[in-house]
């Protein structure tokens, strides 16, 4: 069984100082502890700036003596995640993983791995080409798809709520499900769908 | 009378007419100090069975020199051998080259001053977030403190993965491996089961991660490794009586090197659903066409309508053939097809049908001559109930293992040649003139032992208890002789295979496992001696466990 009185823990702990970090993580449901919803700031100085990143987690029964599954929701152009499946090339999420470790530092690594990318051990081979060969169209790339994919104008947010209460759902509870899946509208949706 | 019949002048004559230029070999092919009618393959010193008894002690032997060498605990010496897969030399040249902290660093080895008690009652454990009265944390080697709840739970999890032999430290970059006492004490408390498992897998490490040591491949498993002390390309026969090559773990095989084994083994298991020869245990007889059934060693056969003919070729050899005629026949040579239109898938097909017929008549030879082991003990015997001058007839068994053990070189040669003059793995190694030369040199060789094996099989089946004393002393020269002249010829042959044919190759290394004259090396036990230390009953149990392992 995972530990969910760790998890609680980390949670309060990781929330305390968002102000700080910007590093948030959200159960998808109160319902379960394994599934979880991490969202981190786009590192300054760097192409990602400016974007909200909104990281899958989930958590296996071994958690934390097992390393937690995380991949990127927000699609993101990256030598080391997959710019289809949002997969990471982390060690520490891997073999270098270490029950010490907590999902609010891995996030902070993932935050980092942003910031330094490792062309030489890359996820996506693509991503990697650009970044070695074409350094300055990577730059443009990386850009283009924070800007589309990880800022969410007011604007955007308007229409998601919306719509969802164009399908039928209260207004109050359509926000406080976006914002609690940090503006995704398909997990809203889910969420809401699951009451 | 009573004396015995080497002793009698006849010896000096024998010499004469034996070994003109072979003064230093002894007359049975065997060292001169072998009178026993016992066949006696070397003690091997350089193998060794370790059985489940002795796998700890053999652990101990290394474990023992590497704690003496740097002065550390038991779990830090098996950390730093499993790193160094219980190569100790290796392990003593890096000490040696880079020092201590660079041979412990890199096998996760910490050794950290003691420190002084925790003062206070409780401690955080950052794993679970708790804090944990000081009495349920443990501090690691490295000096990382966590509760033993955290801690078990980590060790089950990494027992699971099959990590055991290298269980690191929970902290982040604590490249240190854990005390494996600690571990065995928290992970007993609450999965005994799984603490067993932990300790086989360190008690088999020393067999799993250790080039030198391999389980023994007998089926069903007779629960013994064997260790070899200088060359893994040897052949060795365990204490469950198999023999095996040690570094590919099938059948012995040599002078064929263990790839080119492994392809002739495969060769003949896809060739034989396609190819029907390979099923025909008989041949026609080449007068009266009855399939005849070869009944004994020797590959001169005779048909019921009483035509002898050559197992080999199927060709007859003439009514009044004597092994004289063997040796001059000489089949075993083959004629590549030089037609011109002849398709190459044939060509490689008689090819493959030519060495495998040879290989496949000495196979079946050497398999049934061991059952002519019986029969010849009881010529023995009624040779030694009669009353009659002659004694020692240790002779016979030892030319009888003397051909034995020529046959199995002879058979495996053939799919060694296959391979060395074939275009499948040597192609670009020689020129097809210098292969050509190469080929006649090793056919010569290969075909003076064909006939010489023959002629001894030939004697050897002869009636002799039946004889007047004066034949049995005809035929004993005759063995005698034929002993040391296909001892000769084998060695010669491998001689010829290291130097003249693998060794000159240039692209491709092919080891094959030296010649042994007097047969398999029977790997030795290792003694459990007085050095064995008490040890914890776990592990003693675990090496029980291990007993029932099947492969
Ligand atoms: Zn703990
Ligand atoms: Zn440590
Ligand atoms: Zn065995
Ligand atoms: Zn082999
Ligand atoms: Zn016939
Ligand atoms: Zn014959
Ligand atoms: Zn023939």
């Amino acid at each position: 069984m995972v530990d969910f009185a760790r998890v609680q823990k980390e949670l309060q702990e990781c929330n305390r100082d968002f102000e700080v970090s910007g590093i948030r993580v959200v159960p998808k449901s109160e319902a379960n502890l394994a599934h979880l919803l991490g969202t981190i700031p786009g590192p300054l100085g760097t192409p990602y700036e400016g974007g909200t990143f909104k990281i899958d987690i989930n958590l296996t029964d071994g958690y934390p003596f097992e390393p937690p599954k995380m991949k990127f929701v927000t699609k993101v152009w990256h030598p080391n995640i997959s710019s289809q499946s949002g997969a990471i090339c982390l060690d520490i999420l891997k073999d270098q993983w270490s029950p010490a470790l907590t999902l609010k530092t891995a996030l902070l690594s993932i935050q980092a791995l942003l910031s330094a990318p490792e062309p030489d051990d890359p996820q996506d081979a693509v991503v990697a080409q650009q970044y070695l060969r074409e350094h300055h169209t990577f730059l443009g790339t990386a850009r283009y798809w924070t800007e589309a994919f990880a800022m969410t104008s007011s604007l955007d947010v308007e229409e998601k709520v919306k719509k969802l209460v164009e399908m039928g759902f209260p207004e109050t509870l359509v926000r406080s499900a976006l914002d609690s899946v940090g503006g995704d509208e398909n997990l809203a949706l889910e969420k809401l769908c699951s009451g | 009378m009573e004396e015995d019949y080497y002793m009698s002048g006849d010896s000096e004559e024998e010499e004469d007419y034996y070994s003109p230029d072979r003064d230093e070999e002894s007359l049975d092919g065997l060292e001169n100090d072998d009178t026993g009618a016992q066949w006696n393959p070397s003690k091997a010193f350089s193998s060794k069975v370790i059985t489940k008894e002795s796998l700890l002690a053999a652990q101990r032997e290394d474990l023992r020199r590497v704690m003496d060498l740097l002065s550390v605990r038991e779990h830090h010496a098996r950390t730093l051998l499993i790193h160094y897969r219980w190569d100790v030399e290796k392990l003593i040249a890096v000490y040696v080259e880079k020092g201590k902290p660079c041979l412990f660093a890199a096998a996760g080895v910490t050794v950290v001053e003691r420190l002084d008690p925790e003062s206070s009652s409780t401690l955080m454990c950052i794993i679970c977030m708790d804090d944990i009265p000081a009495e349920d944390v443990t501090k690691m080697d490295c000096g990382h403190s966590f509760c033993n709840h955290c801690w078990t739970e980590h060790f089950v999890i990494k027992i699971k993965e099959g990590q055991s032999k290298r269980i690191r430290c929970m902290a982040h970059k604590c490249n240190a491996i854990c005390d494996e006492a600690i571990i065995r004490k928290l992970v007993s408390l609450r999965h005994p089961d799984l603490a067993e498992k932990f300790d086989r897998f360190l008690l088999e490490s020393y067999i799993e991660d250790n080039k030198m040591v391999k389980w023994c491949p007998s089926v069903p498993h007779c629960g013994n490794a064997i260790r070899v002390e200088n060359d893994e390309y040897c052949e060795v026969e365990c204490s469950c009586g198999l023999q095996f090559c040690f570094s590919c773990l099938s059948e012995t095989h040599s002078p064929c090197s263990c790839l080119m084994w492994e392809l002739w083994t495969k060769k003949c298991r896809d060739e034989s659903e396609t190819v029907n020869w390979m099923t025909v245990h008989t041949k026609p007889c080449p007068k009266c066409h009855k399939p005849v059934e070869k009944n004994g060693g020797c590959n001169l056969v005779s048909c019921i309508c009483g035509q002898p003919f050559c197992w080999l070729c199927g060709g007859a050899t003439g009514r009044d053939h004597t092994w004289s005629h063997i040796a001059n026949h000489s089949c075993g040579r083959y004629k590549e097809d030089t037609e011109k239109n002849a398709e190459r898938a044939k060509r490689d097909l008689y090819r493959y049908m030519h060495y495998h017929n040879r290989y496949k008549a000495h196979t079946d030879s050497f398999k049934q001559e061991s059952r002519l082991k019986e029969t010849i003990k009881e010529k023995v015997s009624s040779l030694e109930a009669r009353d009659s001058n002659l004694r020692d007839f240790s002779w016979v068994m030892n030319g009888l293992y003397r051909l034995f053990r020529s046959r199995r070189a002879l058979s495996y040669s053939y799919p060694f040649a296959f391979y060395m003059f074939g275009d499948e793995l040597f192609k670009d190694e020689m020129t097809n003139c210098k292969r050509e030369i190469k080929q006649h040199l090793f056919e010569d060789q290969q075909q003076q032992l064909e006939s010489n094996v023959e002629k001894l099989s030939k004697f050897l089946e002869e009636p002799f208890d039946e004889y007047t004393e004066e034949q049995v002393m005809q035929i004993r020269m005759q063995v005698l002789n034929l002993s040391v002249i296909t001892d000769n010829l084998c060695k010669k042959m491998y001689e010829c295979i290291e130097n003249d044919l693998l060794g000159s190759l240039q692209f491709t290394i092919h080891p094959i496992a030296p010649y042994q004259s007097k047969g398999i090396e029977k790997a030795e036990e290792l003694s459990v001696g007085w050095t064995q230390a008490p040890y914890n009953e776990k592990c003693q149990k675990a090496a029980d466990q291990f007993k029932g392992r099947v492969i």
